[in-house]
């Protein structure tokens, strides 16, 4: 058979020529990539998961480590964003799944369960970060521990700073721990993460209360100042009654229980409100052995809950009474006997956008309850703040930077942003703990997306074009169901505080690894590897499982002739085409 | 071993035997269940082939030229649009010298619609470089997928094995399914010379510069002469295997004949019948069966057709602007021979119309009636 070298052929006859046209020397010198006017580029897209996630996760990535066994790996490109994994895998509403292109092929991914599954398992495996030596001299503090508070500590610490996080509470956590009951969010759960954070270098110092035992002159030695003093105080019903014996606001309800006082509620207990911190109080009053009814204004869709605690507290035996607001707490004695309601019906939207309740004249009627839990949202405790930190409408007002008007000082949780989740919280922490650092180096600040986005620490080269369901190539994939949640009986979970939802196991968190479309995002399928007609895609050769570099393919571009297969054919849309001439400027 | 079975699945019994390892088809009336016997064999075991499910047929084609590139036996069915729509490919199997072949059903081209028996569609693709065998019998099909491998094989051209639509596909009949054995001794396992190998690399297809064109273009049109000698051996051969032989051109009748009938597909039979009862009545009618089209088998026409004073070619089809297909071809073969007999085309059946013994008599009668055609075209049949 001739050789391959490059070299000029004559074919003095047809018969010295093959019966078909076919080389018989290199082509290799006609550099076919010159045809091209697009060209394929390996420009990884935004998924929608990660596009809503509050805290900025890289999900995409560790569902995509998760689905080779990489637990380890998978838990260090999770925590890298977000110090508190088990916390949000627990109690995160989970916007990613919301979003998620799966929901149309057999349901969301189960994201939140391999969150929280990394969480433990890396716990289960003793996996715990080495202590950060400090090599930055600027000692930052955080006040107040909560979501916000330490994922900010956190962030900042791993930049290298000293960080102090003062604490109002005997105990750090926030909400957390005072909000959260346990059958949610388990304290060795929380603990173990806070231990994390500790671990890093962070100093925690608890009993620290701003405007009490801590003041602003305290604060003075510090290089920045991060405020997430959250959101502590109660709505009131403002009716009649509200200061009678056996009302007890949510928050203040839940904080005694979660700190370990015994607590004695009546045999009826009413629950005024749809939110989460209702929901809890419902739940944790279940718990105690009481009947529980909940009192919501408006109806079951505008409830600002997570449906999933409403469907649970149903489960439990909770009565919901939608459409009905208290009138009057009716006592006896000083001491609640009864709740006077009255039946609402929904009238033209308010300024949140819902139909605002009116009551139904002549609708009253009485519950007969001993106990009644206003759970009606919270205020944040702004009394300590110094003149110069401006306020509006109950919060700090921040930039998108999380800076206050108070230079050097920062803020961010409920405190600030209102968005009233824990993961929204956190993300406003990490948005903090990037500007600190950047101020304090004296950087320039690039802009920062609007406080609704999210930030990531280590972003990775990615078009922030979210990839939408109706991109995929549908051709390589297929319907597979979301695995069902698996929870503990009713009764079961009635007769204590244990974890109510007792998540997935192994290999079940690895098919929902294998599950992920990857949307936009390269998971080396090798599908333009095959369908590339000019063999013009290899493997890069310096890939390796230990040491990814991005893009896992090259293009040979000097015999590309942009056909767009390996476009057309990548299932998730990590391939771009782009016009030569764009491409060239 | 005897089945009774139809037209189509003699095609498939045919790639069967001939161990296509490869298979790529998209359906089509009236060529469906060809393919879906295949694939039953395949999904049963019995034949060890890669089915591919394509999305049209210029695919089914684009799939078995990569097969048979990368050295594989190739094999496919269609029909009609079908064949149409493989058009661009047909050429591509051709050039590239690729030996696939395939099981075409005769099938009216749309508009309108007509699922019924014509020739056009294939004889739509006589210069395409594809060989092309048309079938009288269920029995002929088989044995012809057999022989159109080895011929293809042996030249490097692909080959067509064409049946009638509904009278030869749909209908059954006793057909002997040879030894395995003896198919495997007839035609040997594939092996080119030239194919897609990762251990000796070749651009195939690319571009050709003026220099070198010329040159691949008389390659094709050599081997397709040489064809013409490689079918004939491979009749013959088959013939002393398999006790059955069906020759490139057939002369039925003809000693002494002086009226020639020169007939392809199943028309053939019909008109075996007609010659049969006017030589039971004295009268001297012979019948040329044509059953290789490309090449076309010059000699043996012009050796068939020696000695009569008429000849009467009956089209089932039709060249717009000039006449019927088989016509043309045969005048052309004819004129530079010094016997040049009126020639009357006759155009008869399209879309499936029945051709029975009247209508052949009715050719016969208007051959009596004139001493050279009146028109470039006889209609028969046909409502004016």
């Amino acid at each position: 058979m001739p050789k391959h070298e490059a070299r000029v052929i004559v074919f003095r006859s047809a018969a010295e020529m093959p019966p078909m046209p076919a080389s018989v020397a290199t082509t290799l010198y006609n550099k076919t990539g010159s045809w091209r006017y697009i060209r394929p580029v390996y420009r990884e897209r935004t998924p929608p998961c990660n596009e809503a996630c509050p805290a900025g996760e890289d999900i995409v990535a560790y569902l995509g480590l998760v689905a080779d066994g990489r637990f380890a790996e998978a838990w260090e490109v999770l925590r890298r964003e977000n110090p508190l994994p088990g916390v949000c895998g627990r109690v995160c509403p989970h916007p990613c799944e919301t979003q998620c292109n799966r929901e149309r092929l057999g349901g969301a991914i189960a994201i939140h369960y391999v969150e929280r599954f990394l969480s433990d398992w890396a716990a289960e495996h003793g996996l715990v970060p080495s202590p950060q030596t400090p090599t930055r001299k600027e000692r930052i503090a955080v006040v107040g521990s909560g979501p916000a508070g330490l994922s900010c500590a956190y962030h900042l610490a791993r930049k290298g700073y000293p960080v102090t996080i003062f604490e109002a509470e005997s105990l750090p956590g926030g909400l957390l721990r005072t909000g959260i009951p346990t059958y949610r969010l388990p304290r060795e759960v929380l603990d173990r993460e806070i231990a994390a954070i500790e671990a890093l270098g962070v100093e925690i110092r608890t009993g620290m209360r701003l405007g009490g035992n801590l003041s602003w002159d305290d604060l003075a030695p510090y290089a920045a100042v991060f405020l997430a003093l959250g959101q502590t105080l109660s709505r009131k019903l403002d009716i009649p009654g509200e200061e009678a014996q056996g009302v007890l606001h949510g928050l203040s309800f839940l904080r005694r229980l979660n700190l370990g006082e015994r607590m004695e509620l009546g045999r009826r207990v009413a629950v005024v409100g749809g939110g989460n911190t209702a929901m809890d109080a419902a739940r944790a009053a279940r718990r105690l052995g009481s009947e529980v009814t909940v009192l919501y204004r408006r109806s079951r869709a505008e409830m600002p809950a997570i449906a999933e605690e409403v469907q649970e507290a149903e489960e439990e035996g909770i009565l919901f009474h939608f459409l009905t607001a208290p009138v009057e707490v009716l006592t006896q004695d000083g001491r609640v006997r009864g709740l006077r309601c009255i039946r609402m019906r929904l009238g033209e939207p308010d300024a949140s956008g819902r139909r605002r309740p009116e009551p139904i004249p002549g609708s009253e009627f009485t519950l007969e309850v001993d106990t009644v839990i206003p759970a009606l949202g919270q205020e944040a405790d702004l009394s300590a703040l110094p003149e110069d930190i401006r306020q509006e409408r109950g919060a700090i007002v921040i930039a998108p930077t999380g800076a206050t008007t108070r230079p050097g000082v920062y803020a961010g949780g409920d405190v600030a942003t209102g968005f009233g989740t824990v993961t929204a919280a956190i993300g406003s922490g990490k948005r903090a703990a990037i500007a600190i650092d950047l101020a304090l180096r004296g950087e320039v600040l690039p802009e920062f997306p609007t406080l609704s986005r999210n930030m990531r620490v280590a972003p990775r080269p990615v078009s922030p074009e979210v990839v939408a369901f109706e991109e995929l190539n549908l051709a390589y994939l297929h319907p597979i169901p979301r695995p069902a949640d698996r929870l503990r009986p009713v009764q079961e979970r009635l007769g204590d505080f244990g974890e109510v939802n007792p998540g997935l196991d192994l290999e079940t968190v690895v098919a929902e690894g294998q599950r992920c479309f990857s949307c936009g995002t390269c998971n080396r399928c090798d599908n333009c590897l095959i369908f590339c007609p000019d063999v013009s895609i290899r493997r890069r050769g310096d890939w390796t499982e230990a040491y990814p570099v991005y893009p896992y393919f090259e293009v040979d571009y000097d015999y590309c002739k942009g056909c767009g297969i390996c476009a057309s054919e990548c299932p998730r849309r990590a391939i771009t085409m782009e016009e030569e001439l764009l491409w060239r400027k | 071993m005897e089945k009774v079975i139809t037209g189509n699945y003699a095609v498939s019994y045919g790639a069967k035997l001939a161990r296509a390892q490869v298979i790529a088809a998209y359906p089509i009336t009236p060529q469906t269940s060809i393919i879906e016997k295949l694939a039953s064999f395949c999904a049963d075991g019995e034949l060890d082939a890669v089915f591919i499910k394509v999305e049209s047929e210029h695919s089914a084609m684009a799939a078995c030229i990569g097969a048979s590139a990368a050295g594989a036996r190739a094999f496919t069915a269609t029909s009609g649009q079908g064949l149409l729509l493989m058009h661009e490919m047909l050429h591509w199997a051709a050039g590239g010298r690729h030996p696939i072949v395939m099981g075409a059903v005769n099938r009216g081209i749309a508009p309108g619609w007509s699922v019924w028996t014509e020739q056009s569609d294939t004889l739509a693709q006589r210069d395409t470089g594809w060989i092309q065998y048309y079938c009288e019998s269920n029995q002929e099909v088989l044995d012809t997928v057999i022989q159109a491998f080895k011929v293809a094989e042996t030249v490097y051209l692909p080959a067509m094995v064409v049946l009638d639509a509904f009278v030869l596909s749909h209908t059954s009949e006793a057909v002997d399914i040879p030894d395995q054995e003896l198919v495997d001794r007839y035609l040997p396992p594939f092996r080119p010379q030239w194919k897609l190998d990762v251990d000796d690399p070749h651009a195939f297809g690319a571009l050709v510069t003026p220099g070198e064109w010329f040159e691949l273009r008389y390659k094709i049109q050599q081997a397709m002469n040489e064809a013409l000698e490689v079918a004939r051996q491979a009749d013959e051969e088959y013939g002393r295997i398999f006790g059955r032989r069906w020759g490139l051109v057939e002369s039925y009748r003809m000693e002494e004949a002086e009226l020639a009938l020169v007939t392809s597909s199943t028309i053939t039979s019909t008109a075996r019948e007609v010659v049969d009862a006017l030589r039971a009545e004295g009268f001297p009618i012979g019948l040329v069966k044509v059953r290789l089209f490309r090449p076309f088998p010059v000699p043996d026409i012009v050796r068939a057709l020696a000695g009569v004073k008429k000849v009467a070619v009956l089209d089932r089809n039709l060249t717009f602007g000039q006449c019927g297909v088989f016509g043309e071809e045969i005048k052309a073969a004819l004129y530079n021979t010094p016997l040049r007999p009126p020639l009357f085309d006759f155009v008869l059946g399209l879309g499936g119309r029945d051709v029975t013994p009247a209508t052949i008599r009715e050719v016969v009668r208007y051959t009596l009636e004139h001493d050279v055609p009146d028109e470039p075209i006889i209609w028969i049949g046909v409502k004016r």
